[in-house]
């Protein structure tokens, strides 16, 4: 398996090239490369072989997502969406369901999963995106916003209000009454198809409900976001590495008041923190991946807690990054740059900070 | 997460009153209060979506079974009696694709 996880690693980066900037910049990545990297089941490396998928473990899937961040941060959020899709999918729906579903996603299909609303942010329970049965269908209604991956989606797994409970609603994106709008310019992992989604009185066979909807709405976020925290983690420690790489290179090579900037103190203390922080992240996400592989109980706080770690790690080296390279680096679609901006989405989304902070302070108080 | 039908099962899993009596260890050691086989576990004042989590979790992994889909609904998780009858009925289905 792990000659596998090597030989996806080259091939994926054979495939980005020395594009990636010119795709942070264009706001857009090459329909092609999303598709290859699906077709290839790279996009969710972890969906069971079973199912069709490489059944990878949560190490082996990790270590790809941070490779693929270090590369772009774009293409590896299109990889957390689509993951966090077919991880939901194998969790949360019925047997048929996964054996129609995953397959697909194993296989060039794409999808999205669909959380914040226009009033529902770090407050999920605020949801109002609502499903009801009609007949022998669903009707589905409400509006979904920074969608990521959604402009790449063949399908959105939607997450709506079912009377007192929760469901998870599959909806083909070209079912009648569905809008997809891009979000223009976003802050950070600008290629990455972030969208806001209108769903007009969507009608949908009964078995768009994953498992039969019916379920608690905060089981079902907290089951979906598990995966998106843990893909995030690796994520950054990618943006880490890229950033470890971009600074140590330039450090050595750039020479100011007669030496390389490796050898002025202050530039070196940039780069050790820099690697420290690459290494802290790294040891947040091995542990999580771990809890993942061995089915830990405690596994939904070591994702909260490696998110956390890893964001806020990767925000600190970014900046040191920045600090190093100075000129060198300040322009958009730069590697550090784009590290700089993606850093701060990865605070922001599958629970902010914040709420990653409130977690981790029931996790001290002992509070469950 | 995989699922964890190779793991070694604890030889009383077919008894539901001993299920229940573990679960009911497994919750007074993780959230450090006590509790009734009939108390509302994630009722008003209770349990965080975390938890839940976990507890789905812990299920798996001890019980060698997979709770997924429909089983996921609440009415299984609110007290430590319905988790036992959960893991019983998942138990008994293991032979026909529940680990699926």
């Amino acid at each position: 398996m792990r000659e596998s996880v090597a030989a996806a690693a080259s091939a994926v980066t054979a495939l980005v090239g020395d594009r990636a900037s010119g795709w942070d910049l264009a706001g857009r990545l090459p329909e092609d490369v999303v598709r290859e990297l699906g077709a290839a089941g790279r996009l969710a490396a972890q969906i069971p072989a079973r199912h069709g998928g490489a059944g990878w473990s949560s190490a082996e899937s990790g270590e790809f997502t941070a490779h693929v961040g270090s590369l772009c941060g774009s293409l590896r959020s299109v990889m957390t969406s689509q993951g966090m899709a077919a991880w939901t999918v194998e969790r949360l729906g019925d047997p048929a369901q996964a054996a129609e579903l995953l397959p697909r996603l194993a296989a060039g299909g794409t999808a999205a999963v669909a959380f914040s609303e226009p009033q529902a942010g770090s407050d999920l329970s605020a949801i109002a995106t609502t499903v009801t049965v009609e007949g022998d269908g669903v009707l589905l209604s409400g509006r979904k916003k920074w969608v990521t991956a959604a402009a790449y989606a063949d399908v959105l797994l939607v997450v709506a209000r079912m009377g007192e409970d929760g469901a998870v609603v599959v909806v083909p994106r070209s079912a009648p009454g569905v809008e997809v709008r891009r979000v223009a310019d976003p802050l950070g992992c600008r290629a990455a198809g972030h969208a806001d989604v209108r769903f007009d009185g969507v009608r949908l066979p009964l078995d768009s409900l994953l498992g039969g909807g019916r379920q608690p709405l905060p089981l079902l976020v907290t089951t979906a976001l598990a995966y998106g925290r843990i893909s995030v983690a690796w994520g950054c420690v990618g943006i880490l590495r890229a950033c470890v790489t971009a600074a140590a290179e330039h450090a050595r090579t750039r020479r100011q008041f007669g030496r390389p900037l490796a050898e002025h103190q202050l530039v070196a203390r940039q780069l050790a923190d820099l690697w420290t922080a690459e290494q802290i992240a790294t040891r947040a996400c091995e542990y999580a991946s771990r809890c993942w592989d061995e089915n830990a109980p405690d596994v939904a706080t070591a994702v909260v807690l490696a998110k956390y770690v890893g964001a806020g790690h990767a925000a600190k080296g970014a900046a040191a990054a920045v600090r190093v390279l100075a000129s060198a680096g300040a322009r958009d679609g730069h590697v550090v740059a784009r590290a700089y901006r993606d850093a701060q989405l990865m605070r922001i989304i599958e629970g902010s900070d914040e709420m990653c902070q409130l977690i981790l302070a029931d996790q001290a108080l002992g509070r469950r | 997460m995989t699922t964890s039908s190779d793991r070694p099962v604890p030889d009383h899993v077919g008894d539901p009153g001993a299920v229940e009596t573990d679960l009911l260890r497994f919750l007074g050691k993780r959230t450090g209060r006590i509790w009734t086989a009939d108390a509302d576990v994630f009722g008003s004042g209770g349990l965080s979506s975390l938890f839940a989590m976990e507890l789905v979790v812990h299920l798996e992994r001890t019980y060698g079974i997979a709770v997924r889909g429909s089983d996921l609904r609440m009415d299984n998780f609110r007290t430590a009696r319905r988790m036992a009858a959960l893991v019983g009925r998942l138990r008994g289905a293991a032979g026909d694709g529940a680990g699926a």
